[in-house]
């Protein structure tokens, strides 16, 4: 076989098992990269922290919340006011720094409320309930956790940890459509996070050979116009 | 059926290298084990320590601290226990019993990164870190850079007011790092994939793609599967001459 029809035949037959792909590859990219990470991850849907001081005088001590079995203790502020959020043996926990009261697991209303002191969009909380299996886009988070969706554009979701009242993940539908063409963009069909999956180093292996045959034919695609009509005029 | 070769012809031309790029960069992290480039196999899981019975009043750590607090957390650092205070003016660290401030100096900073990491080698250096480059990203400066003595050259970076390790780094994760960047197409800081060029280049290189993918219905002919169809034919032909007999 010649070698313009060799380069070819390589780059038909390899296009036609990749070529599919290669249009998943390069239009995931594209929205991956169209779509700014900042606004995928969803920080505008949230309030900055508070950053107001916190008056140390008249509060719990620390160390007498769970004596003897206190691996972490952070103070915060949660609708502004002050409270422990305390990692300790028999679990994660909440207390009112003032009253040392104990708060969590907190209730579908103080849920409620933290979310709603967080979210920086428009609209009101359209369902709130306690979920006991991680939907897959917070998987790996502990459950059960309280699933706040509001009723703004793309369906914003606050999880809010019913443990310590914190604010766990923020998603909506410019996140779950980015994590939809990462399955694409990683082929990882299941779990969506296997960067070194078979089929994935196959197919990048595939699309190298399919690029370099392409590249290999482009020698023989293109003519000098000029020496071709003077060929043609002589 | 010919512009769309022609279009092709051209955007491979002057596409088609980022393309060859983009396939080889892929390749290249995909083949590279991402536990490994992300340094887990280096990681120590912490001892689970338990906090002293009596720890420093809040009194005594508003004295000590001399300031506003924002935030406050009681955790275990090397050891022992500290405060940790968000203030205006930054991290403050007080020992949680003693009351004195814990400065994380470079002998500190040493000995936290060999508690979390999980070789045996010894450290080959210990650095500040004052001004940012492709390893420390836009981790907040000054850092502290401890590098191991083990193969994969293990550089934990730890923050200078915390002490947290904030990153780890390893010759992996060095190499896969020349990859992500020319697959992002940020050459300078290796970041970010969100800028014009790279949209641009995707938008083309989707055209490159969808083309050739239309082109392939014109490239294949019925000569191209013979060997496929040929005997499902015979045997269908065989059927029926059976089925007539």
């Amino acid at each position: 076989m010649r070698l313009p029809a060799l380069a070819r035949k390589t780059h038909k037959w390899l296009a036609l098992i990749i070529g599919v792909q290669a249009v998943f590859w390069t239009i995931s990219g594209v929205y991956m990269t169209a779509i700014h990470i900042d606004t995928i991850h969803g920080d505008h849907l949230v309030r900055a922290p508070d950053q107001r001081p916190i008056a140390l005088t008249g509060l719990v001590e620390p160390g007498s919340l769970i004596p003897g079995g206190t691996r972490s203790v952070k103070l915060e502020s949660q609708l502004g006011r002050p409270v422990y959020v305390v990692d300790a043996v028999p679990g994660r926990m909440l207390f009112d720094a003032r009253t040392g009261e104990l708060l969590s697991p907190i209730d579908e209303a103080a849920a409620r409320e933290r979310a709603l002191s967080h979210y920086a969009g428009v609209g009101g909380v359209e369902k709130i309930e306690l979920i006991d299996v991680a939907p897959s886009e917070i998987k790996n988070r502990a459950v059960p956790i309280w699933r706040v969706e509001f009723t703004g554009l793309w369906r914003p979701t606050l999880y809010i940890s019913p443990l310590t009242g914190e604010l766990v993940a923020k998603r909506h539908d410019l996140w779950r459509t980015f994590d939809f063409v990462w399955m694409f963009h990683i082929m990882d069909y299941e779990e969506r996070t296997d960067m070194n999956n078979a089929l994935l180093r196959v197919a990048t292996w595939m699309s190298v050979a399919a690029s370099l045959t392409g590249a290999w034919l482009l020698l023989y695609s293109f003519r000098r116009r000029r020496r071709a009509r003077k060929k043609a005029a002589a | 059926m010919f512009l769309i070769r022609t279009l092709h012809k051209w955007f491979g031309l002057i596409l088609g290298l980022q393309f060859v790029l983009w396939s080889i960069s892929g390749a290249m992290m995909a083949l590279l084990d991402h536990h490994k480039v992300s340094g887990e196999p280096s990681v120590r899981a912490p001892v689970p320590a338990i906090a002293p019975a009596e720890p420093l009043s809040l009194a005594r750590v508003a004295q000590a601290v001399g300031g506003p607090v924002h935030g406050l957390k009681l955790k275990p650092l090397g050891s022992g226990y500290v405060y940790e205070a968000a203030t205006p003016t930054g991290v403050k660290l007080v020992d949680a019993v003693s009351g004195q401030a814990v400065a994380i100096d470079e002998v500190k900073a040493a000995a936290l990164a060999v508690a979390a990491f999980s070789g045996s080698e010894k450290v080959a250096s210990v650095r500040k870190v004052e001004t940012g480059d492709v390893e420390t990203r836009s981790l907040p400066l000054p850092l502290w850079r401890v590098e191991f003595a083990d193969k994969e050259q293990t550089t934990l970076l730890l923050s200078t007011t915390t002490g947290e390790v904030l990153e780890r780094r390893n010759n992996t994760w060095r190499l896969w790092d020349v990859f992500w960047m020319i697959h992002i197409m940020d050459y300078t800081k290796r970041e970010s994939f969100n800028h014009p060029l790279i949209v641009t280049m995707g938008v083309g290189m989707s055209w490159l793609a969808l083309s050739g993918v239309i082109l392939l219905f014109r490239s294949f002919r019925r000569q191209d599967f013979a060997y496929v169809l040929d005997p499902i034919e015979r045997i269908r032909d065989e059927r029926k001459t059976r089925k007539q007999a």
